[in-house]
């Protein structure tokens, strides 16, 4: 596992699409940063982050479409699947490389909360909060792309399969908002991300709504594992 | 080392690989024979985890590739039809990835080393994958499988692609890693499997139509007797002329040249000139004809049908 972890944080690095993600998401956070809080007068990160939330939509798509499609089109994937390794080290391994591109990416959006200190009152538990909440959330995504580039060769359909499908798991209570029935609405607020980011977002711990994102990434990082173990058979 | 019982392979409806057996004993270099499409690549990757059977078994240092496929596959070096390498990675870093990713135990720097010296990569250990020639990938991705010092090594189409030189080299490397592994490799030119190898498999359409030795299988298929000839003037009176030979069995015209086929044994040669001198028949060149591939494979394919 870390010999992939290894090669796959260098790889993004050497081609490209870390430096432009990093470059991306600081420039975001930056511009929302500004907007949300610097211009009014806000201590408080609760927009900052929710807004990042929808951006790594389509932000993280663009970075793990390639996880799995290149392997398959460049047939590295020989290389790895007939080595003496289980795919689930191989996908583990991925999929850590990838949450710590986003760590890295994460760190410089540390300098506001630095500054706020500076210059207001920052609230350390909504901060926290925060931070952990878009952690789990992007683990989540992560878990999620990795799976859906594990379905296609093209990386363009594999981002746009992650968009959609991530796109859908957060607004699904918008969605179900308008429907009077108990259960749609309930399931739909049961799976919806934003419903879930909501407490952390606050500043409150919530449990339940920790292992709902551990769960989902859990469940897609096994799911992607399936998938390339399939492949032996077809 | 290697053995296949039954081993098939069905790809939907098509079965791509038909029920084959075969064993492989240690420092034998085997070459896999077939054309396009026979199902060398599909026997390959079966061999080495890469894809499962859908029938049979194989087992590889005496470990099932299914059920004991971490071990089995700790055992064989694996090159596949296109070389898997990462085109943004040097030599060196991709090398240390895959003793990474193989896990292997031996003095790394030192392996590694001893490697490249062996393929002959020591120069271009810096360099970037994609910026290597073809020839030279073909070689980091014969150091990929030799990470480790496996048993077995697969090689599937090894010199495909290279040019002359490039493939004289590659072969001797091959003979070379053949006096302390167990080879297989896989190809559709037969010059090479007399170069490299000491044992052929001769593998159509998913089954086994011949396995021997190199020799013994090339004196089956060497037995063939046609010639190949230039001739001009009219085309009719040249056949008829050359079907009259004492010996001749057949005399056809595909394109250019008149395809002769003679009796087995028996040299037509300084017939073939007196008559085509009789007729005033300028004979242009003459030559006996190479066996073809598809006519070898034709021929192998009709023996396994009686047999």
């Amino acid at each position: 596992m870390k010999a992939i972890f290894r090669r796959e944080l260098r790889a993004y690095f050497t081609g490209g699409y870390g430096w432009v993600f990093c470059g991306a998401f600081s420039l975001l956070a930056g511009l929302l940063y500004f907007a949300l809080s610097i211009s009014q007068y806000q201590s408080d990160f609760r927009h900052v982050f929710s807004n990042m939330l929808v951006a790594m939509i389509f932000l993280i798509p663009l970075v793990t479409m390639r996880i799995w499609s290149e392997e398959k089109k460049q047939k590295t994937d020989q290389l790895l699947l007939t080595a003496p390794i289980n795919v689930g080290e191989i996908v583990l391994g991925k999929f850590f490389a990838a949450l710590m591109l986003f760590l890295i990416a994460l760190c410089v959006t540390l300098i506001y909360p630095i500054l706020t200190h500076a210059f207001g009152t920052l609230d350390v538990g909504v901060t926290v909060g925060n931070y952990i909440a878009i952690i789990l959330a992007a683990a989540a995504y992560i878990a999620v792309s990795q799976f859906m580039s594990s379905l296609s060769e093209s990386q363009i359909i594999s981002a746009l399969l992650s968009m959609l499908t991530l796109s859908a798991f957060y607004f699904l209570d918008l969605i179900f908002q308008a429907t009077t029935s108990e259960v749609l609405s309930g399931i739909s607020r049961f799976l919806s991300i934003i419903t879930r980011y909501r407490d952390f977002s606050g500043g409150v711990f919530s449990l339940s709504d920790a292992i709902y994102f551990v769960s989902l990434t859990v469940l897609f990082l096994f799911f992607t594992t399936r998938v390339i173990e399939k492949r032996r058979w077809s | 080392m290697i053995q296949i019982k039954n081993l098939s392979k069905r790809y939907g409806s098509k079965e791509a690989v038909r029920g084959i057996s075969f064993c492989v004993s240690k420092g034998e270099i085997v070459g896999f024979l077939g054309p396009n499409g026979a199902g060398k690549s599909t026997t390959m990757n079966m061999l080495t985890g890469y894809l499962s059977a859908t029938g049979g078994s194989a087992s590889i240092a005496g470990f099932d590739v299914l059920d004991d496929a971490y071990e089995a596959r700790r055992h064989v070096g694996y090159l596949p039809e296109q070389p898997p390498l990462y085109f943004d990675m040097t030599v060196n870093e991709y090398l240390n990835f895959v003793y990474e990713l193989r896990r292997a135990t031996q003095k790394k720097e030192e392996h590694i080393s001893d490697i490249c010296a062996r393929v002959g990569l020591s120069d271009v250990r810096a360099r970037l994958i994609k910026n290597l020639s073809k020839g030279y990938r073909q070689r980091v991705g014969i150091a990929q499988a030799l990470i480790g010092d496996p048993d077995v090594l697969i090689l599937d189409e090894p010199t495909v692609g290279l040019d002359p030189n490039q493939i004289v080299e590659i072969r001797n490397l091959i003979k070379s890693l053949g006096e302390d592994h167990t080879v297989i490799l896989s190809t559709h030119i037969i010059p090479e499997v007399v170069a490299v190898c000491t044992r052929i498999v001769v593998i159509n359409e998913g089954k086994i139509v011949a396995d021997g030795k190199t020799e013994e299988i090339m004196q089956d298929l060497g037995g063939e007797n046609r010639y190949e000839a230039e001739i001009d003037g009219d085309e009719d009176v040249a056949i008829a002329c050359l079907a009259g030979i004492a010996g001749v069995l057949d005399v056809s015209k595909p394109g250019k040249k008149y395809i002769i086929t003679a009796k087995e044994g028996l040299d037509i040669r300084k017939d073939v000139f007196l008559a085509a001198a009789e007729q005033n028949l300028p004979l242009l060149s003459f030559a006996k004809a190479e066996s073809s591939l598809e006519s070898i494979f034709a021929r192998l394919t009709n023996k396994g049908g009686e047999n």
